[in-house]
């Protein structure tokens, strides 16, 4: 019997939808730059205020995770990134004239911070876990599709380099490996991570309706 | 009836209230007319819900101070009573109540669970208060007849009735500027409910 590392397995069996979120015809129009701006205007806000939670998740899994010092050292490493990621939207709040602070959650984004933040204070770290790596590991695929394209001149540039970037692959590796560490292959692990891989999937559609 | 139409939180829904508080289900439950499909699928669901629910009343109970306390652990103390009706039905109708939650009614849980960890008590009783007011006002708008009476009496009883009077008491004298918004958001979730109960 092979032991395939949980991540891989549960990637695996999430693939079409992954596949799915790639052919969105959101992620398209990041990738040959054809996007509508006021659906990007859209998506960043919303993204900021799902950042928002995601941010907190990780926070309650700290805690969760408090007699665990390396775990927490390594939770906090993921914290910075999601401050490392909330310039990239700093910066386009700016240039878009978007009030970061005002921003009205979608209720598709509505959704998946309620599970997001639902599973943060209830689950089991590794539950926890499971629910964020989808995020980590889909948006880390999708730089990394995007950026085979050429994009020098495509005005999502920014984004693409952002999510296709050796930190960004970095730390979706890390969320993986302390998924692997502390999760087990229970049936409540695979359902958080599928129905956060449909959040994400509903997330980009709400962007263009 | 017409006391938690003109609630505070009520008018202040606007249309909301009205999406949230009428459903095609409903209708048909009222002429007699509903799919026995539909029937059961809102019997497994309601009975998913109620279970979550139960957490979320949990974490209001233990945020609210005395006396209003004592008003909600009644409340919950009836939601178990009320599983136990949900599941001697189920039984009846050789229902699957292990069934997953469906996404609209995961949605909603979602929402209460993680509004009962993360806000304050008063803004917890509005949404107590929204999600009962919204079944008695739902289920009081159709007469007590038909194959499902005994469900619509359950709902339009003078006791729940009285009780969803204290809840709304309650969330009068403690006010949260946060209320009305959450409110509105229950009724949100009220309609996504009836509406995948309607159409599955």
């Amino acid at each position: 019997m092979s032991a395939e590392a949980l991540h891989k397995t549960l990637w695996q069996e999430n693939q079409a939808l992954a596949e799915e979120c790639l052919a969105h015809p959101f992620v398209r129009g990041l990738g040959d730059g054809s996007l509508d701006p006021e659906a990007f205007k859209h998506y960043v806000a919303q993204d900021a205020f799902f950042l928002q939670a995601f941010f907190s998740a990780y926070a309650l899994g700290a805690v969760r995770a408090v007699e665990k010092r390396e775990v927490v050292q390594r939770l906090h490493r993921l914290m910075r990134g999601v401050l490392d990621e909330l310039k990239l939207h700093e910066g386009y709040a700016e240039s878009l004239a978007i009030d970061l602070g005002k921003v009205r959650p979608h209720p598709a984004t509505r959704a998946y911070t309620d599970f997001l933040l639902r599973t943060a204070w209830t689950a089991e770290v590794g539950e926890i876990m499971a629910a964020m790596t989808p995020c980590m590991r889909l948006y880390a695929y999708l730089g990394q599709e995007l950026a085979l394209w050429d994009h020098s001149q495509n005005p999502y540039r920014e984004w693409i380099d952002t999510y296709s970037r050796a930190e960004f692959e970095a730390l979706a590796t890390e969320l993986e490996s302390l998924l692997d560490q502390l999760a087990e292959g229970t049936q409540s692990v695979s359902l958080a991570y599928r129905y956060a891989m449909r959040c994400e999937l509903d997330f980009f559609s709400a962007s263009l309706a | 009836m017409k006391e938690f139409t003109k609630s505070r939180l009520a008018l202040g829904a606007g249309e909301l209230w009205d999406l949230g508080t009428r459903a095609e289900f409903l209708n048909a439950v009222g002429d007699g007319s509903l799919p026995e499909d539909a029937f059961n699928r809102w019997l497994v669901q309601d009975y998913l819900f109620v279970r979550g629910f139960a957490g979320f009343v949990s974490l209001t109970v233990a945020k609210t101070p005395r006396p209003g306390q004592s008003a909600l652990i009644a409340g919950l103390s009836a939601l178990d009573d009320e599983l136990g009706w949900f599941e001697a039905h189920a039984q009846a109708r050789s229902l699957d109540l292990g069934a997953e939650l469906h996404p609209a009614c995961q949605r909603y849980l979602d929402f209460l669970i993680t509004a009962g960890y993360s806000e304050p008590f008063q803004v917890l009783l509005a949404l107590f208060y929204g999600v009962e007011v919204a079944y008695t006002v739902a289920w009081g708008r159709l007469e007590v007849q038909g194959p499902y009476a005994e469900f619509i009496e359950r709902w339009t009883h003078e006791d729940f009735q009285a009780y969803v009077g204290v809840l709304s008491r309650l969330t009068d004298e403690h006010p949260h500027p946060r209320q009305q918004a959450m409110f509105n958001e229950v009724m949100r979730h009220e309609r996504e409910f009836w509406r995948m109960t309607w159409e599955g």
